[in-house]
């Protein structure tokens, strides 16, 4: 909020020059963000939070600084002088609804002329950032910046039955507000009403109906307390948000309106030259009334972590206009009016420690017995994914949780869909409206974005959660790491184009470092992933926990992908809590002998059977088994290919010779040929 | 022949050797000539032994064994120094070529300094929680003494979902739930999304929070400053920073303070960045308020305790010096590997 110097100054009684102003005030809470110098002083920009409208104002300011500085508050003087007439005979107040209006006080002022205010007055909305309008507006909006109590000025003549009632609008009742729009409204709006309709919409904006304008003889001047929560509810529907709504919504204070009422009534006759009527109608039917709080300075001091001498608690309270008592230990104080914020112990502690100042208490760490810190094992599980990934060479990447709808939908297909899809009630924009279910889809546009910046190698993963919802309503939220390679991948030696190899590759050692069970691979994922390239991973009671594959033609045209990419996606809620302890094995004292054995077989004979074929076969002898070579194409019968694999012999307690390999070489090729149809060369 | 012999040998040898300079070849010549295996000067030496007396063979002896010594390590010393200018140029590597480019996989930065974050209160003993993404109102709001038609609700612009949940708008719903399942002492922090219904150049739909909270018999505000000026001082390491505490508003903390360190880019003399004020406003945070505490359960006469929140994000871009907020969330994977 802005706020002029030159103006706080007139409230204020210290020897403290700007800079010292600036600095206790944002020291005490009221954060001086910018000063600008115009003309003879200074527009402060200070950020008021929610929690102080009492600070919302010139005075209120003054008085915060006054304690901040030790100076002076100085009174407000709000005589006037009044003709003999009396307001009351003039108009009448009702309030129907005192639940929703605790208090109205009017003021008639007879004889106005619409004019400009004077420069000086204008001068000062224009730096506190409100339009100066005419005279009359201009004194209640100067009154507001100046005590924080909205007023507003109806022409009196236009309120039917010179009348004035508070009370819940009727339903479907049109009122058009200044801002010139037809607000329809409801019962649990209040209005101002005279005899026979609504004239304003009560602490959030005048009627156009009753507005004063170049006929306006006589004035009735509302100033009047409003509940908080009726302003804000109806400020939100109609969204409107005016200097009144603002300050009645974080509460205003309730004993201000008589008093504001008397500023108001006597700036408007100062400059239109108009006179005061006698007396102010004041409809008053839940008076304030005040609450003692009590508390210990010992207490104080403790919970400080400084201890606070009793004279400084009360020049702070009595700054702040609490009335403290102070009875030995003990200090009894009456927060004021305008402190709705006020509550309990704990709101007095901090008014004192924020005065004496954050800077004043010392800092002591607090003494602990303290057991080592212990991390979530959620968050253990998704970093050491997350390090896994890292490991293979990938770069993370973060993006939005949220996805298109149209994408959504597709996800049904993909094998690790959730479940049912959470949707945004409100989302920002409609490709921005169902929460993921998949992590691929967010990836598979990261790529299209990089790619098209003319990058030709990727190697990225996300990290993140994914969210679905049962047929019972229950939430559900699933840990997933995601990646994406293509092009020549995170740049690995001897590769220049990524293939389902290295994706493979890749997600086995994610698999393993993440501690993921045993893992079973079947052919799956399409229509998202090519039907000849594409994986499940299953875990051993069957549940898919990854998909991982060379992205389908029709979804890479889908998102205008031109390069091949590969995918996959894991299930890292899937894998263990714990990672297993490796455990060491003896390393070998005796040499090893390799040996090569190249079988020829049909293409739908899997490597992993063959493999699993010769473990089962030889396994006691042979300590390794690695793919070598695979051959096909000239010299071989279709659909036919040769695979050459290499075993590592050994033995544990003495050199293997070779005519034993040979041997066992031999051995096993008769053994894979009585079990498969296949041949050796 | 006698050990005057071998002073003339020696002599020479560092004659010839001093002459060959640091010519490969030459160096060479001159091992060949003394230390050669088939006709070096050493072999006659060492062949003389036998004919010398018996009593001077052991003077002879020791010096010899010296001599060869000596001529080895000199010849040694001679050949490293010739060596530069001995291999041919098409056998050198330039060793100025870039190595082989073995690609380091990165971190996102926003995660880069969660880890550094959970370090620091690790050590202090502090547990690191998570929670929903997906809450319900009570804990985001309600536990929080922020009732519906509060005035902070206007920060928390939310996004519902099905039903009555939202996507959590801070990291603070997990404090309540921790509070309401676990008896103090509690010391936790709390790292994870949080999304707020907002996007501009400062604001993403979706962003990180880290929350901390400590609970405890006897806790006061000092134990809060010194625990944060702890915390900041470790994480702006090298930038050695002041750190300011304000008194600020927080609907779930009395008293709230705004906790500014000065500004890492102009060391507090005022900058673009921090607006000319020479301050970084960092975080928020403050004693926990005794509503919290009965709301979720906790005897707020017994108990104090202070709570902290800061924004990952932010503290990611002052770091690295990333100006635009939504960069992080781009996907791109160059913005990550400079951080490799």
């Amino acid at each position: 909020m802005k706020f002029d110097l030159e103006w706080l100054r007139e409230y204020l009684e210290t020897d403290a020059d700007a800079d010292t102003l600036a600095e206790r005030l944002t020291h005490c809470g009221l954060l001086v963000e910018t000063r600008d110098e115009v003309d003879s002083t200074e527009v402060w920009d200070i950020e008021v939070t929610t929690n102080r409208p009492d600070a919302m104002n010139h005075r209120g300011l003054a008085r915060e600084a006054a304690v901040a500085v030790k100076g002076r508050l100085k009174t407000l003087q709000h005589e006037l002088e009044e003709t003999t007439e009396s307001a009351q005979e003039l108009a009448a107040v009702e309030i129907r609804d005192p639940d929703l209006c605790s208090r109205y006080v009017a003021r008639v002022i007879r004889g106005v002329r619409l004019i400009p205010s004077p420069q000086w007055l204008q001068d000062r909305l224009e730096r506190c950032g409100v339009r100066p309008i005419n005279a009359i507006v201009d004194a209640t909006n100067y009154v507001l910046l100046e005590t924080g109590q909205p007023l507003h000025a109806f022409d009196l003549d236009r309120l039917a039955g010179r009348r004035i009632v508070v009370r819940r609008a009727n339903a479907g009742e049109i009122l058009e507000t200044l801002d010139g729009l037809e607000r329809k409204l409801e019962t649990d709006d209040l209005v101002i009403a005279d005899a026979e309709r609504a004239v304003a919409l009560a602490g959030v904006m005048g009627g156009a109906d009753s507005e004063i304008g170049d006929t306006t003889i006589d004035v009735l001047l509302e100033s009047a307390h409003f509940d908080a929560l009726s302003v804000r509810r109806s400020a939100r529907r109609f969204a409107i948000h005016t200097e009144a709504s603002h300050r009645f919504e974080r509460g205003a204070d309730p004993e201000m309106a008589p008093v504001a009422a008397d500023l108001a009534a006597r700036l408007i006759a100062e400059l239109t030259g108009a006179k005061v009527c006698r007396g102010q109608i004041d409809v008053c039917p839940k008076p304030w009334k005040p609450t003692d709080h009590e508390f210990g300075i010992s207490a104080l001091g403790r919970f400080a972590g400084l201890e606070i001498s009793a004279s400084e608690v009360e020049r702070i309270l009595a700054g702040l206009e609490f009335a403290p008592r102070l009875d030995g230990d003990r200090v009894i104080c009456t927060p004021p009016s305008f402190r709705g914020d006020i509550e309990r112990t704990a709101d007095l502690y901090e008014e004192i420690i924020r005065h004496v100042g954050y800077e004043a208490i010392p800092a002591e760490l607090p003494i602990l017995g303290t057991p080592p810190g212990r991390r979530h094992p959620n968050w253990q599980l998704i970093d050491r994914g997350r390090d896994a990934a890292v490991r293979a060479g990938l770069a993370e990447v973060v993006t939005w949780a949220f996805i298109e709808p149209q994408v959504d939908r597709r996800l049904e297909d993909w094998p690790l869909c959730p479940g049912k899809s959470v949707s945004l009630v409100n989302p920002l924009a409609s490709t921005q409206a169902v929460m993921r279910r998949s992590l691929v889809p967010s990836l598979l546009g990261a790529a299209r974005e990089t790619l098209n910046q003319g990058e030709r190698s990727l190697a990225l993963f996300e990290q993140g959660r994914v969210f679905s919802v049962d047929h019972e309503g229950e939430m559900h939220e699933r840990e997933r790491l995601a990646l994406v390679l293509s092009g020549g991948g995170a740049g690995w030696p001897g590769v220049d184009r990524v293939g389902f190899s290295e994706l493979k590759g890749v997600v086995e050692n994610i698999l393993r470092d993440t501690a993921f069970p045993d893992i079973g691979w079947r052919r799956g994922g399409a229509p998202w992933l090519e039907q000849s390239e594409g994986a499940e991973l299953v875990d051993a009671a069957g549940r898919v926990i990854g998909v991982c594959g060379r992205l389908g033609s029709e979804e890479a045209a889908r998102w205008g992908l031109k390069q091949d990419l590969l995918v996959a996606e894991l299930d890292l809620d899937a894998a263990a809590a714990e990672p297993v302890l490796p455990k060491f094995r003896p390393l070998p004292r005796f040499p090893a002998i390799t040996a090569d054995m190249t079988i020829e077989h049909q293409l739908d004979l899997p490597y992993s059977e063959i493999e699993a074929a010769v473990w089962d076969l030889a396994g006691e002898r042979i300590e390794k088994v690695s793919m070598e070579a695979r051959y096909s194409g000239k010299g071989l019968p279709a659909g036919h290919v040769r695979s050459t694999l290499r075993l590592v012999y050994r033995h544990p307690d003495r050199s293997l010779t070779q005519e034993e390999v040979n041997e066992a070489q031999e051995g096993l090729r008769s053994a894979l040929s009585g079990r498969f149809d296949v041949q050796f060369t | 022949m006698g050990v005057a012999r071998l002073d003339e040998v020696r002599a020479a040898f560092l004659e010839d050797l001093g002459q060959a300079g640091k010519d490969a070849s030459a160096v060479e010549a001159v091992r060949v000539k003394y230390a050669g295996r088939r006709s070096g000067l050493l072999l006659d030496l060492t062949a003389a032994l036998r004919d010398l007396p018996k009593e001077e063979r052991r003077d002879y002896g020791r010096a010899l064994n010296d001599l060869k010594q000596d001529i080895g390590k000199c010849l040694d010393e001679a050949r490293e120094a010739s060596i530069s200018g001995a291999a041919a140029p098409q056998d050198m590597v330039d060793i100025s070529l870039p190595g082989m480019a073995l690609t380091r996989g990165a971190e996102h930065p926003v995660n880069l300094v969660r880890r550094k974050i959970e370090e620091i209160f690790l050590r202090m003993g502090y547990d690191v929680e998570a929670g929903p993404e997906i809450e319900d109102d009570w804990h985001n709001f309600e536990a929080l003494n922020i009732p519906s038609d509060h005035p902070a609700r206007d920060d928390h612009d939310t996004f519902y979902v099905t039903g009555d949940r939202l996507l959590r708008t801070h990291t603070s719903p997990v404090q309540a739930r921790v509070m309401e399942n676990r008896k103090p002492p509690i010391r936790i922090i709390v790292p994870g999304k949080v999304y707020r219904r907002d996007s501009d150049l400062r604001h993403s739909p979706m962003f990180h929070q880290i929350e901390g909270l400590l609970v405890d018999e006897g806790i006061s505000f000092g134990n809060l400053k010194a625990t944060l000026e702890t915390f900041l001082h470790a994480l702006f390491s090298g930038h050695g920073v002041d750190v300011r505490f304000r008194p600020s508003y927080f609907p779930f903390t009395e008293p709230s303070a705004e906790v500014d360190i000065t500004c890492i880019f102009c060391g507090g003399s005022g900058c673009a960045v921090c607006s000319r004020s020479g301050w970084i406003e960092i975080l928020g945070s403050g004693m926990v308020d005794p509503r919290v505490f009965e709301r979720v359960g906790i005897d707020s006469e017994r108990y104090t305790g202070f709570a902290f929140g800061l924004g990952l994000d932010r503290v990611a871009m002052l770091m690295y010096g990333i100006p635009d907020l939504r960069q992080l969330f781009s996907g791109d994977q160059r913005l990550t590997r400079q951080f490799a």
